[in-house]
């Protein structure tokens, strides 16, 4: 809103304006007010973009003279469709306005404000201790749908001269009194704002709108909860989506990069190529960033190529190797980064446990997994001779890229834009903003002064993004005499948080941003049995592995990975807890439902129980044995509190003792998300998490010696395959009545882990604490694993 | 593709009306040759290498994006497009060896139906029943990997009319998803064989 515009309603609290009358078109426009203050402070922190005025007209809605709706959001989807699918639901909904007709924009930083990160697309839960990031979670999206149906509603009352209270609202039609108006009716002709009051800073990704207008009840809900299809499966399924990939800039060259051989190599020389036979090729040095250019792609690929062959680099071999990393991660230095309590800490864990009947000890080790999506890391980057930047990419958080290229250049925010364009599922890894090839497109594309596309091989993407996080989990459980716990002591260790250093400023030796990497280890479990008087989680971190070893800093960085480091802990927790109930002799079902009183949990305990088939006993199984030629039969279980939801899992497994296989014969997955805004999209989700689950179980770990990554394609990082992939079981439980909902589609990919082995566990006497159950490893495990 | 192995595919294409071998050597092995090759039932003429992976051809030169570059190494299959009916990786198959078959991708899945099935004029919007099934059992998730997911199935339904669970699962089983739609590309997967063989019977 402007001093010019004409303040022509308020809205329980948000302020409705009308900058003119137009003869064409016409629009509502629905903006968030953010302090001046905030908006000033946000702008001169560290690095920190300015973002797009959230307070301009088209921040958020727009409801158009052709009855039709826009909506932004600074958030991109990754292929759930979260924002394209869920958030017009919410709209729709509260609204009463049609699905088809609603288009969501997303991503870009110069047509959406800012969205936070890509996660928590649809949180919704009051009082919820996570923070309901800016453009996103759909109570800050429901309540800015109520104060914007308000406003047409009071419209329509002037338009229909009928009261308020007598309108009705159906498909975006309001009537009353006899007669009928659109929503693009009552906005036609004329610029309208609504502005609307908030509290928190959109840069801080703790922006609340407030304010109380009506919202619909959830028992009227006709939209949220039912399967609608996701928007971009029928560009996807006929060739039509714009992936990045596909992006052509006018002048646009081809590069590829030649990486160091390790992750602490130096540039010694930089070989010559053949003019006759790489005509087109342009070499670009950088630091140690080295580049062929061409304006055929498959040119810049054979001179990298060759290129790759004749540039000599120096040695350096300062990373531990797999087989020693557990190691190197126990000696390593634990007071470089604060360590952290979990949320659900109580009582004295110490004493507890030395006063406890029986005592548990159990050390946990989850090894780095790669996120390995299946397209390698791709962008087109445009640096202007007008000083301004442009960026093509998938990436989830566009205005924090935007920031960290401004950063590197030692440019402003504002002369940088971030496009988003559609890409392959990553699964984290750029949830910050960048980790993958596009600080290098615009490195490069500086120094050519054109657009460049540039592409990661499959290699360069395995062996130069980050990773997955290892843990450690030293678990420590105190039985009473009856067997039920007394005493929960977990030590959870990793190396490094999360790293945000675009490779490209890490390769030229160009700023990178401030605070990264970042290593403080919060826990992230939620902790989900209450009734075990004293609990301590703590939380440890210390420096990435080989990067301060590294003479370009790179080592092993690590990022989020879906349900980050929650499901590595996960593993151990209820790894331990299906230890625990072992000991005690209890069903693990049962166990678990002895040690909580959250209703929640138990609701979704007891449909696992139903939906499963699962067997009441305890494990392991009576005839559990770990040699033989019959292939023996397991059943396994875990469960997962997350951001406002829950899930339970059960499996039952074959494992040859001789070739150590295990088969997956069946798997169930209980989620209660609260709400379910989408069924079916639910559904899918939950399986397609399941199944990355279930093939980090079984094959996943990344390899690495002492100098680099040695997992560089889909031979040596297998991953699950369709003929080994088993059928999952979906059991959704719809809670509209407690008017939360939670993160539902996060966390299957972190239950296969515990379940899976609490099933080799039943089926064989032994737990193995590790993953992935590959089967030479599972061999290994029965032939020198100890029964009980 | 050697000098050699371009003479034999020459040889190989003589027949054939779009193509002369002049058309193929034009500008030497190494550099940028003119060639024609036929996509999606149009001949497109095209300059590349001879030794250029068809992918890159596909996706510079014609602008077709439903096959995607995933690995270069013939692993993941995001790559596929169909080579005379028959499933190949784009990645790692020269542009050269394709002159004078027919091409298809995932932009000509519906027209090659169409066409297979005698009916001459294909409307805009008609989709091959595996697209039409992909949309009914909402299969993508990112999506980055379905192109090959389908471009297989297609391959499969042209001689398997109606495959069972298992032959699906073996005739995909070289296709990469890291979403995890693997089972819901199966039930795809039958219900447009079960589409097809209802409108075989008509």
């Amino acid at each position: 809103m402007t001093s010019s515009d004409e303040v022509i309603g308020n809205v329980f609290g948000a302020t409705l304006s009308r900058r003119r009358f137009v003869k064409a078109g016409g629009a509502l426009a629905v903006a968030v007010s953010v302090p001046t203050a905030i908006r000033a402070s946000a702008g001169t922190a560290a690095g920190a973009p300015l973002q797009l005025d959230a307070t301009k007209p088209a921040s958020w809605l727009e409801i158009r003279a052709d009855n039709t709706i826009v909506m932004r959001t600074g958030k991109a989807e990754l292929g759930q469709g979260s924002a394209s699918g869920a958030y017009a639901q919410i709209v729709a909904e509260e609204l009463d306005f049609p699905y088809d007709a609603i288009s969501v924009v997303m991503g870009s930083t110069d047509v959406t404000p800012d969205g936070g990160t890509s996660a928590g697309f649809v949180l919704k839960a009051k009082g919820s201790p996570w923070p309901e990031p800016f453009g996103g979670g759909a109570l800050n999206l429901q309540r800015v749908s109520a104060y914007t149906r308000q406003a047409l509603l009071d419209l329509a009352a002037t338009n229909l001269g009928v009261p308020k209270a007598q309108l009705t609202v159906k498909d975006g039609v309001v009537s009353g009194g006899g007669k009928t108006v659109t929503y693009g009716q009552l906005v036609a002709g004329q610029q309208l704002n609504l502005t609307i009051p908030t509290t928190g800073a959109a840069l801080t990704s703790n922006l609340n709108v407030t304010g109380s207008p009506p919202v619909k009840p959830t028992s009227e809900f006709k939209v949220i909860g039912k399967s609608y299809p996701m928007k971009t499966i029928p560009d996807i399924v006929t060739g039509k989506t714009v992936w990045t990939a596909s992006v052509r800039v006018p002048g646009m060259l081809h590069a590829r990069v030649v990486k160091p051989p390790t992750l602490g190599s130096t540039l010694v020389s930089v070989g010559k190529l053949d003019k006759k036979a790489f005509p087109n090729v342009q070499v670009v040095v950088k630091g140690n960033l080295v580049a062929a250019v061409a304006p055929a792609e498959y040119e810049a690929i054979q001179a990298a190529s060759v290129l790759a062959t004749k540039t000599k680099w120096t040695d350096w071999k300062e990373l531990p190797g797999n087989g020693n990393l557990f190691n190197a991660m126990r000696a390593a230095d634990y007071s470089v980064s604060p360590t952290t309590n979990g949320p659900a800490n109580k009582g004295q864990t110490a004493t507890a446990f030395a006063a406890a009947a029986r005592k548990l000890t159990a050390t946990y080790e989850v090894p780095f997994v790669k996120h390995a999506p299946i397209g390698p890391s791709i962008a087109v980057a445009d640096v202007r001779g007008d000083g301004t930047v442009h960026i093509w990419t998938t990436t989830q958080k566009a205005q924090a890229l935007r920031g960290f290229m401004a950063n590197m250049l030692g440019i402003s925010a504002d002369n940088v834009a971030v496009h988003w364009t559609a890409g392959t599922g990553a699964y984290g890894r750029s949830n910050g903003g960048t980790d993958g090839c596009e600080a290098e497109a615009v490195i490069i594309s500086q120094v050519v002064g054109k657009p460049v596309r540039l592409q990661w091989m499959r290699p360069e993407d395995m062996q130069w993004s980050t990773q997955s996080h290892p843990l450690i989990g030293d678990m420590q459980v105190g039985l009473d005499a009856k067997g039920n716990m007394v005493s929960f002591q977990a030590d959870y260790y990793i190396p490094g948080r999360r790293d945000e250093r675009p490779v490209g400023a890490l390769l030229t030796g160009l700023p990178t941003p401030a605070g990264e990497p970042f290593l403080v280890h919060g826990v992230s479990t939620e902790w989900p049995y209450d009734k075990v008087p004293n609990v301590g989680e703590f939380g440890r971190s210390s420096a990435q592995i080989g990067q301060e070893a590294s003479p370009i800093k790179v080592g092993l960085r690590v990022h989020s990975m879906r349900t980050p480091v929650h499901r590595q802990e996960n593993t151990a927790l209820e790894g331990v807890v299906n230890e625990a109930a072992a000991a005690a002799g209890v069903d693990p079902i049962e166990y678990r439902l002895g040690h909580t009183a959250d209703p929640r949990l138990i609701a979704v305990l007891n449909e696992l129980k139903r939906a499963h088939g699962w067997q009441t006993r305890p494990s392991p199984q009576a005839n559990a044995r770990t040699s033989g030629s019959a292939v023996l039969k397991g059943q396994g279980m875990s469960v997962m509190l997350r951001i406002n939801a829950y899930w339970a899992s059960a499996a039952n497994i074959s494992v040859s003792p001789q070739t150590g296989k295990i088969t997956v014969d069946s798997y169930t997955l209980v989620v209660e998300p609260g709400i379910v805004v989408n069924p079916f999209q639910l559904r899918r989700n939950m399986e397609g998490g399941t199944i990355q689950g279930i093939s980090e179980t079984l094959h996943e770990v990344m390899a690495f010696d002492r100098s680099k990554v040695l997992s560089s394609d889909w031979v040596t990082y297998p991953i699950l395959r369709m003929k080994d992939a088993p059928k999952v079981k979906v059991s959704m439980i719809n809670r509209p009545d407690l008017n939360v909902v939670g993160m539902g589609g996060e966390a299957p990919n972190g239950l296969p882990q515990s379940t899976l082995m609490a099933a080799l566990h039943d089926a064989t006497g032994v737990m193995s604490r590790t993953l992935p159950l590959r089967p030479a490893f599972v061999r290994s495990l029965l032939g020198g694993g100890e029964k009980g | 593709v050697g000098d050699a192995a371009a003479a034999v595919l020459c040889e190989d294409r003589r027949q054939t009306e779009e193509l002369r071998c002049s058309d193929i050597f034009e500008g030497g092995t190494k550099l940028a040759s003119k060639l024609k090759i036929r996509v999606n039932g149009l001949v497109h003429n095209v300059t590349a290498s001879l030794d250029t992976p068809l992918l890159y051809v596909l996706h510079n030169e014609l602008h077709l994006h439903g096959p995607r570059f995933g690995c270069g190494l013939a692993q993941c299959g995001a790559c596929s497009v169909l080579l005379d009916g028959k499933e190949i990786r784009s990645c790692v198959t020269p542009v050269a060896a394709v002159t004078g078959k027919a091409i298809t991708t995932l932009e000509g899945l519906a027209a090659a139906h169409s066409s297979a099935r005698g009916t001459t004029a294909v409307a805009p919007k008609a989709l091959h029943p595996l697209q039409q099934a992909w949309i009914d059992l909402q299969v993508p998730q990112c999506g980055y990997c379905q192109n090959g997911m389908m471009i297989q199935a297609a391959d499969l339904l042209a001689t398997v009319k109606r495959p069972t669970e298992s032959q699906i699962r073996t005739a995909l089983n070289g296709h990469l998803c890291r979403c995890g739609t693997y089972n819901a590309v199966v039930e795809a997967v039958q219900r447009a064989a079960k589409t097809m063989a209802k409108g075989a019977k008509k």
